[in-house]
């Protein structure tokens, strides 16, 4: 026990402190998107891993908040922070209006009904001029002030990311010792078990997926303050949701530091083909996201945290 | 009167697999339900339960009339089952799935931790609480299911088959069990296909064939009824005397 503690101080102290070091605007820049993921991995997570509800739709909140917070900007001159509580108010309501019906339906089958959900805001979307339509919505070109949060360094960023992934971590561990934590993991196991035992099925599905959508929502927000640009595709896009799912699987879904795992692999590998292969977000990383899906639903169904497991007692049995 | 169930029927399509069945119970029986397969015993079950809506009748459950309820809101009431086919959550370890059943009554997890490890105690699943549950065989499974559904404080226990597939000395086991259980208070009702488990643990016995209850009272009177006997066996051969 120890030793593990001091691994995580060690961990702890390698993640506050490396920007004071490394001063490529890149690698930095990729530390940054690599939280970023972790934290709407972790969301994912939470009705994804813990209960099992495989949603690949999840950027329907992505997008709310990251129009959320430019909106605001775009139609009322606020700062883009102002308007990401707005966006995590409007994934709550699309979480009940699409988790209510959808939640009568199990495995796949809530899946692609979670992809049509998606989808048809995505078009719906393209279609809503104060919203940018197809065009999308731009964030303040020059920060008009601190509360713009507009910095050209991805530093700051960086810093504030870690502290909303410190607190979804934090919401997380306290779920996972919870009543909530233990229904959901009941669920996922069985429903017609869960029910025999009293477990309010739909409640609690829709209140993992409320906070899940809360956090994806804020995650959403948050990418809008650093890149400052959102349109349909890169807040509404397939792609968002699958990437959601795959670093969570990679990882090990239904675990704390699965996503955190997986983010850790997927970005770096993800940013270094888009740089060498040219393009971002297509052609190369398509082929990437496939052969992990491939790898993982074929060799390792839990991921990472699986293996890990499985090498921990292997190592134990060898000790004994 | 702890349950009372009358006039229910089930439909599928247009079998009738309940057709008009009564059950009454009182506090502290244990009532064995028995029949030849295919009798709708299993699918009366299911209608106490919860599980299955019937299409007519009316269940009342320790006052409450619970005929159309959800089977969570059974849990709620005290009334609590296992199932034929063990439904035990696999990736979840034994004492975790137990504190699924004790969160019902328990909602903070020290108090939920704590009575769950009183259940595995008392139904002797204490030394395998840590392993998952998916690593248990048959008879740890049953076992297991039995816990869960005791850690919710039921009034009422609804045992499926719960010793089907036992051999002799599982069986004396599991009897054992079911005593200690009904020694806590708990009211039961067992559907069971091994006749001596429902002469040696029931008080009545309620006989099921084509829907409908044929034959109820005491077991040892009950196996001896004709009507019993020719559901199970058909019609007495008689061999012609030479």
């Amino acid at each position: 026990m120890k030793k593990r503690h001091l691994l995580f101080v060690v961990l702890g102290i390698l993640v506050l402190a490396w920007p004071l070091v490394l001063h490529g605007v890149f690698i930095q820049h990729v530390a940054a998107l690599l939280v970023l993921a972790a934290i709407s991995a972790s969301a994912w997570n939470i009705v994804g891993g813990y209960g099992g509800q495989v949603s690949i739709g999840h950027a329907m909140f992505f997008g709310a908040g990251a129009y959320g917070a430019l909106a605001a900007y775009t139609d009322f001159g606020w700062p883009p922070v102002a308007g990401v509580p707005l966006g995590i108010i409007a994934a709550l309501l699309i979480a009940v209006l699409v988790g209510l019906p959808t939640f009568r339906l199990q495995g796949h089958y809530f899946s692609m009904a979670t992809i049509a959900a998606v989808e048809l805001l995505r078009i719906l979307l393209s279609n809503v001029s104060v919203l940018g339509a197809s065009v999308g919505l731009m964030g303040p070109a020059r920060p008009r002030g601190l509360a713009d949060l507009s910095f050209r360094s991805p530093v700051p960023y960086y810093y504030l990311f870690l502290a909303v992934l410190a607190l979804l971590l934090v919401v997380t561990a306290w779920m996972e010792r919870s009543r909530l934590g233990f229904y959901l993991r009941a669920i996922r196991g069985g429903e017609r078990g869960a029910r025999s035992l009293g477990v309010p099925v739909v409640r609690t599905k829709l209140i993992a997926l409320m906070i899940s959508a809360g956090f994806t929502a804020l995650a959403g927000g948050l990418y809008a303050l650093m890149v400052g640009f959102i349109d349909p595709e890169s807040g509404f896009g397939l792609l968002i949701s699958v990437k959601m799912v795959i670093i969570a699987a990679l990882g090990g879904a239904g675990t704390l530091w699965g996503p955190l795992v997986g983010a850790a692999i997927l970005i770096p590998l993800e940013e270094s083909t888009n740089a060498l292969f040219g393009g971002s977000g297509t052609g190369a990383t398509y082929v990437v996201y496939g052969a992990i899906i491939v790898l993982i639903s074929r060799f390792l169904p839990g991921g990472i945290a699986e293996l890990v497991q499985l090498l921990s007692v292997k190592a134990r049995r060898r000790a004994a | 009167m702890l349950l009372e169930a009358q006039g229910i029927v089930k439909l599928f399509g247009g079998f009738r697999a309940v057709d008009g069945a009564d059950l009454s119970l009182n506090r502290g029986e244990i009532v064995g339900l028995i029949g030849p397969n295919g009798a709708g015993k299993s699918t009366f079950f299911n209608c106490l339960a919860g599980d299955l809506r019937p299409n007519a009748g009316r269940i009342v459950f320790d006052g409450h009339d619970l005929t159309l309820a959800t089977p969570e809101a059974h849990a709620r009431r005290g009334l609590a089952r296992t199932w034929q086919v063990p439904v035990v959550f696999a990736e979840m370890a034994v004492r975790d799935n137990v504190m699924v059943g004790a969160f019902l009554r328990h909602p903070q997890a020290r108090a939920a931790r704590r009575k769950a490890d009183e259940v595995l105690e008392f139904t002797g699943l204490a030394a395998q609480a840590d392993a998952p549950a998916g690593s248990l065989g048959t008879l740890g499974r049953k076992r297991l299911e039995i816990a869960r559904a005791l850690a919710t404080e039921p009034s009422l226990l609804l045992l499926d088959e719960a010793l089907a597939g036992l051999n002799a000395t599982e069986t004396q086991v599991a009897i054992d069990l079911v005593r200690g259980i009904h020694a806590r208070g708990v009211t039961l009702i067992i559907v069971e296909h091994v006749m001596s488990v429902i002469l040696s643990l029931a008080q009545r016995a309620v006989v099921f064939n084509q829907g409908h209850v044929i034959a109820a009272g005491a077991p040892q009177a009950v196996i001896e009824d004709e009507a019993v006997i020719e559901a199970y066996l058909g019609k007495r051969f008689r061999r012609p005397v030479p």
